[in-house]
């Protein structure tokens, strides 16, 4: 065993082998206790994804709620402090309410601005043009770009001579005013952001309301035309309320990847920590200031957030989602 | 009734969106820690038979490739003459103090570990590494003699009185200048007798804001506890008591260094410095001083000319920041004895590898041009800086002091959001809660 790669090998073969070996055994087990054939294959087959969801995702969730009761530098055993983190946290660290204030500020703005958006692609997309195959690949791209070569890019388009200040120049010059920083500006850091963020507009959520979209029938718009609806009418009083639970997915989505923003604050500077996010701090303070049971608390309360703030929107949800065969009493 | 099961739905929706949601997140960072191979020397436990099987040291490194392999080479010399341990090299050039982390809370770190300067006391103080103080006292090699190596350098390997690991570098800071800038000007270049005062009135005059050129940069770096230490203040007192960074001398550096960073008359703004990044700038030939570690490439950029010269002297004396780094024993090792015995081997084959060795007998310029020929022409600087080095002063919970200097001082000194005085008598208090 001199070579640690081939140890390193055998070993995962080894981990492989015996995920396998348990696989048939689950198969066997439930056999045995007269479930049906395809039952039990259907649950050998997803077990590797089930170990994986238990030891990967629900143990370090469930270990990090414990952990933010503790004191946990990593290097020594975690000590219990009872809600000392949490009273921490709300009442002495002044860097906590500001992290909190950007993160939600950010997901309150961006995501309907970015619906609005993904949503004029779509409609845009959904038109029967010569060549939308293309088109449509072109507006998928930025969705498929690794975060942090996109995070170096925007940095670089809201530099000073950027692209973005470039473009604006007619405009600085017209109102007599200093080229914006961007980034570099305290108080610009959040509109920064959240320009930066219609970037993930142009993916997963344009496909995802182009289905949708693609899904109205046509006869209910033909009959509005028929009755003597305009398009306007015909967008909002069909197309809308037809595709709204895509629109409620989106949102939804939306929110809990905007709350946990971490690849782009991460990779760009900005001055005072105006660009901490929740999970940067939460990143920053656990893996840096080896505190990870004030992190572990951190992210409990940034948990808490999404959900409060999902929780919200489901319930508004009620008042505007149709699902398909739904009937409503007015 | 017919809303509870809803409900019921509608929160078990919600859990499992954000539990994809939060998974999708974490494969990022977690695919960082499946990817590093872990040869276990706990599978050797047939090693208590007297067959003299070598003992597999794993030692953990941020070398980037082409530093791996230099290390490399100096780790084969090593095992061909070691007999009773084997060096295995795990670099891990991205994330690496996660990793660290990570594995010392899994207990799989490795036996011996390289750790900047910042790391070694907060590591020892919670018990992570191995005291070395008997074994090295016992020990008359000279790279275990203690006396050897410049005192404010080791300081920071050492806690409590107590040794918990061998620096293997240590970094001072010169000035490197580019030698067309100031012939254009004719201007004579700078020599080692200059003074704060005497810099600071060359880099007006270097200063050139429509060409964007500018005398020198800063932005955080320098460390601005060069200036505090060379006006004669402190940081941090050496019994760890106190952070007297509202002293007048304190002040003074303060002070100094905010005349200098981001003022445009002399320096560039922190906006151009974040977009054309800050050795870049002086690599293109844009800024006429710059302070960088000894063994910077600063020097080896094509069509640039560049001079050395020891930084500016301060009002009391000319300290030098050196950036340093140690080698430390884990404290779990189940080889104590071998890993101490491949740390010392280890070490004094660094020491003829990187510059500058942190020993006095070893910083010399001979020593340094033969570990790295390219310095050839800055090595009677370096070698004189060395002599007036120093490491920053470590406490435990460094990594929280510092941030604090950071955001309640510097920071806000430097975007003009108060003087130094008050600024630095506000935050000493919130300084000294989190000293041992």
């Amino acid at each position: 065993m001199s070579n640690p790669y081939l140890y390193t090998l055998v070993r995962w073969l080894a981990v492989g082998g015996a995920i396998i070996l348990l696989m048939f055994a689950t198969y066997g087990f439930l056999r045995a206790m007269k479930a049906r054939r395809s039952t039990a294959i259907g649950y050998a087959l997803i077990l590797p994804w089930l170990l994986g969801l238990v030891i990967w995702q629900l143990f370090p969730i469930v270990a990090s709620l414990f952990l933010s009761f503790t004191e946990y530098d990593v290097l020594t055993p975690p000590r219990w402090v009872g809600l000392q983190n949490y009273r921490d946290m709300f009442t002495r660290d002044p860097r906590f309410w500001p992290s909190v204030r950007l993160t939600v500020l950010y997901s309150v703005i961006s995501v309907p601005l970015g619906m609005l958006g993904a949503l004029a692609t779509a409609t845009l997309l959904a038109r029967e043009v010569r060549g939308v195959g293309f088109w449509r690949t072109l507006y998928y791209v930025p969705a498929v770009l690794p975060a942090a070569a996109t995070a170096l890019l925007w940095r670089w388009m809201f530099a000073s001579r950027g692209l973005i200040n470039s473009l604006l120049m007619p405009v600085y010059n017209l109102l007599g005013m200093e080229p914006l920083s961007w980034f570099s500006d305290e108080r610009l850091v959040l509109p920064s952001f959240i320009i930066m963020s219609f970037w993930g507009v142009f993916g997963a959520n344009t496909v995802i309301l182009l289905a949708a979209l693609k899904n109205v029938p046509k006869e209910l718009k033909e009959a509005a035309r028929v009755d003597g609806a305009s398009s306007w009418t015909v967008f909002w009083r069909i197309t809308v309320p037809m595709i709204s639970p895509a629109l409620l997915y989106v949102m939804i989505m939306g929110i809990i990847g905007a709350m946990q923003n971490f690849t782009a604050p991460l990779f760009i500077k900005t001055p005072g920590g105006a660009g901490t996010f929740l999970n940067v701090y939460v990143y920053q303070q656990g893996f840096t200031q080896f505190k990870m049971g004030y992190a572990s608390a951190v992210a409990w309360f940034l948990m808490l957030l999404i959900m409060i703030l999902t929780a919200l929107v489901w319930k508004w949800s009620d008042a505007y989602v149709y699902y398909e065969g739904e009937v409503r009493n007015q | 009734m017919r809303r509870t099961p809803k409900l019921i739905t509608a929160l078990l929706l919600t859990l499992s969106l954000l539990l994809t949601a939060c998974g999708g997140t974490q494969t990022d960072s977690s695919d960082t820690q499946g990817g590093s191979p872990q040869p276990a020397a706990e599978g050797k436990a047939d090693e208590q038979s007297a067959s003299r099987e070598k003992v597999t040291i794993r030692l953990a490194t941020w070398a980037g490739a082409q530093e791996a392999a230099e290390l490399e080479a100096i780790i084969d010399e090593i095992n061909a003459e070691a007999e009773t341990f084997q060096i295995v090299h795990e670099p891990a050039p991205a994330d690496y103090y996660t990793k660290i982390q990570t594995m010392f809370a899994g207990g799989t770190a490795p036996d011996l570990l390289w750790l900047a300067q910042e790391y070694v006391v907060p590591y020892a103080a919670r018990g992570a590494l191995l005291d070395l103080t008997d074994r090295l006292a016992a020990d008359d090699r000279p790279v275990a003699d203690l006396d050897d190596y410049f005192p404010l350098v080791l300081e920071h390997a050492q806690y409590e009185g107590r040794t918990y690991g061998l620096p293997w570098v240590a970094q001072p800071v010169i000035v490197y200048y580019n030698m067309d800038l100031f012939d254009e000007k004719n201007i004579p270049y700078p020599t080692d007798d200059w003074t704060w005062e005497e810099f600071r009135e060359l880099a007006a005059q270097l200063t050139d804001k429509e060409r964007g050129i500018w005398g020198t940069s800063f932005n955080g770096w320098p460390p601005v506890h060069m200036f505090i230490w060379q006006a004669g203040g402190e940081v941090i007192s050496p019994d760890l008591k106190s952070s007297p960074i509202d002293s007048p001398e304190a002040i003074e550096a303060l002070e100094f260094y905010n005349s200098i960073i981001y003022n445009e008359e002399v320096a560039p703004p922190m906006a151009t410095v974040n977009e054309q990044g800050f050795s870049e700038m002086f690599k293109a030939g844009k800024i006429a001083m710059f302070f960088g570690g000894a063994s910077d490439d600063l020097d080896r950029v094509e069509g640039l000319r560049v001079g050395h010269v020891r930084v500016p002297q301060g009002p009391k004396n000319r300290t030098t920041f050196a950036w340093t780094a140690s080698t430390a024993v884990n404290a779990k090792t189940e080889h104590p004895d071998e890993a101490y015995e491949a740390l010392i081997a280890l070490t004094e084959g660094i020491h003829n590898w990187k510059i500058v060795p942190p020993r006095k007998s070893m910083a010399t310029a001979e020593q340094i041009i033969k570990n790295e020929p390219r310095k050839e022409s800055g090595a009677e600087t370096i070698m004189q800086a060395a002599q007036e080095m120093r490491a920053f002063r470590i406490i435990p919970k460094h990594q929280e002091w510092d941030t604090i200097f950071w955001e309640q001082v510097q920071e806000p000194l430097y975007s003009k959001k108060g003087t130094a005085a008050e600024l630095a008598g506000k935050a000493r208090a919130s300084l000294e809660e989190v000293l041992p």
